[in-house]
C-alpha cells in the first residue's frame, strides 16, 4: 500500500454518447489488477453502452490482466453487449495471439 | 550450464515486487545484449513465475520469493524459487500441454492457466521442481542469439 499505484498503472474513463473507452497506461500485473476490476466492474455492467479499451499507453499486461480481459468478455457476450480493444501494441498483440484472446476481439457478427 | 556469474533477489512473496524483478531482468538482460523482443519475453515469463509463487506458495502468511539470474556467454537462466506450499502446474507432466483459448468457445473458457502456457512459449526451456514441503522451483532459460557475430 505504499507504492504509488497511480505511477505504474493509470486506467481513464472517457464517456460520451453511448459508448465508454478506457484508456490503460503503465503495466497491468497482478499488483494491480484488482484496481483494474473495480474500474470496469461498473462499466461492464451497463449493457446498454459500447465498451471498449484503448491499450496504447500500455507498456506491459501478465496473464492476470489477459483474464480480467476474458471475464470482462464473457459478461458481455453473454449480456449481448460489446466490448472491443483498440490501438493495441505489438508485444501485447503477440501476447493476445498466443493465449489465443485474440480471436474474441475480433469483430463479431451478431446472428442473433 | 554452470553459470559464470549469477545476481541474487530475496524478495517478500507479494504482488508488489514483481516489477523489481523485471526491472533487474532488463538490467541484465540488455547488458548481455538481448534483443528487445526477448527481454520483453522474458519479463513476461519471469512475472508469470514470480506470480504463481505470491498466489500459490504461502497463502495468507508471508514468504520469500529468491530469483536468481545465472548468466553465461550464451544464455541467461532465471531461477524462481520459493519455500511454500508446492504447486501443481499444468504442463508439469512431460505429456501434458498447458491450456490456450485458441479451440475454445468464450462460453467454454476458464480463467487461469494462461501464466504457465506463456513461460513456455516465451522461453527456450521451462523446467518445474516441486518438493512437498519444501516449495517450487522454476527454472527459465533464454539463449543469446547473436545476429552479427564475428566468425
Amino acid at each position: 500500500m505504499t507504492t504509488n499505484k497511480n505511477d505504474k498503472f493509470n486506467a481513464r474513463t472517457v464517456s460520451e454518447e453511448g459508448k465508454s473507452i478506457v484508456y490503460l497506461s503503465g503495466e497491468l500485473d497482478l499488483s494491480v489488477a484488482p484496481d483494474f476490476r473495480l474500474v470496469m466492474e461498473p462499466l461492464v455492467g451497463d449493457s446498454e453502452v459500447d465498451l471498449a479499451i484503448n491499450l496504447k499507453e500500455l507498456k506491459y499486461i501478465d496473464s492476470t490482466g489477459i483474464g480480467i480481459l476474458l471475464s470482462i468478455l464473457k459478461a458481455r457476450h453473454s449480456a449481448n453487449a460489446s466490448f472491443s480493444v483498440e490501438e493495441v501494441p505489438t508485444q501485447i498483440q503477440k501476447l493476445f495471439d498466443m493465449t489465443g484472446i485474440a480471436k474474441f476481439f475480433e469483430p463479431q457478427e451478431n446472428s442473433q | 550450464m554452470k553459470a559464470d556469474q549469477t545476481v541474487t533477489l530475496n524478495l517478500p512473496a507479494t504482488a508488489d515486487y514483481v516489477d523489481i524483478v523485471r526491472l533487474n531482468l532488463y538490467g541484465i538482460a540488455s547488458k548481455m545484449g538481448f534483443s528487445y523482443e526477448d527481454i520483453e519475453d522474458m519479463k513476461v515469463a519471469v512475472s508469470e513465475a514470480c506470480n504463481n509463487s505470491v498466489l500459490y506458495a504461502y497463502g495468507q502468511e508471508g514468504g520469500l520469493v529468491e530469483v536468481v539470474f545465472g548468466v553465461t556467454r550464451e544464455e541467461l537462466t532465471i531461477t524462481v524459487k520459493d519455500e511454500g506450499v508446492s504447486f501443481s502446474l499444468p504442463g508439469n507432466e512431460p505429456s501434458d500441454t498447458a491450456p490456450t483459448l485458441h479451440d475454445k468457445d468464450l462460453h467454454d473458457v476458464e480463467i487461469g492457466g494462461l501464466g504457465f502456457y506463456l513461460m513456455q512459449a516465451l522461453m527456450d526451456d521451462v523446467s518445474v521442481a516441486s518438493e512437498s514441503g519444501k516449495g517450487t522451483q522454476v527454472i527459465l532459460t533464454k539463449r543469446l542469439t547473436r545476429s552479427e557475430e564475428k566468425v
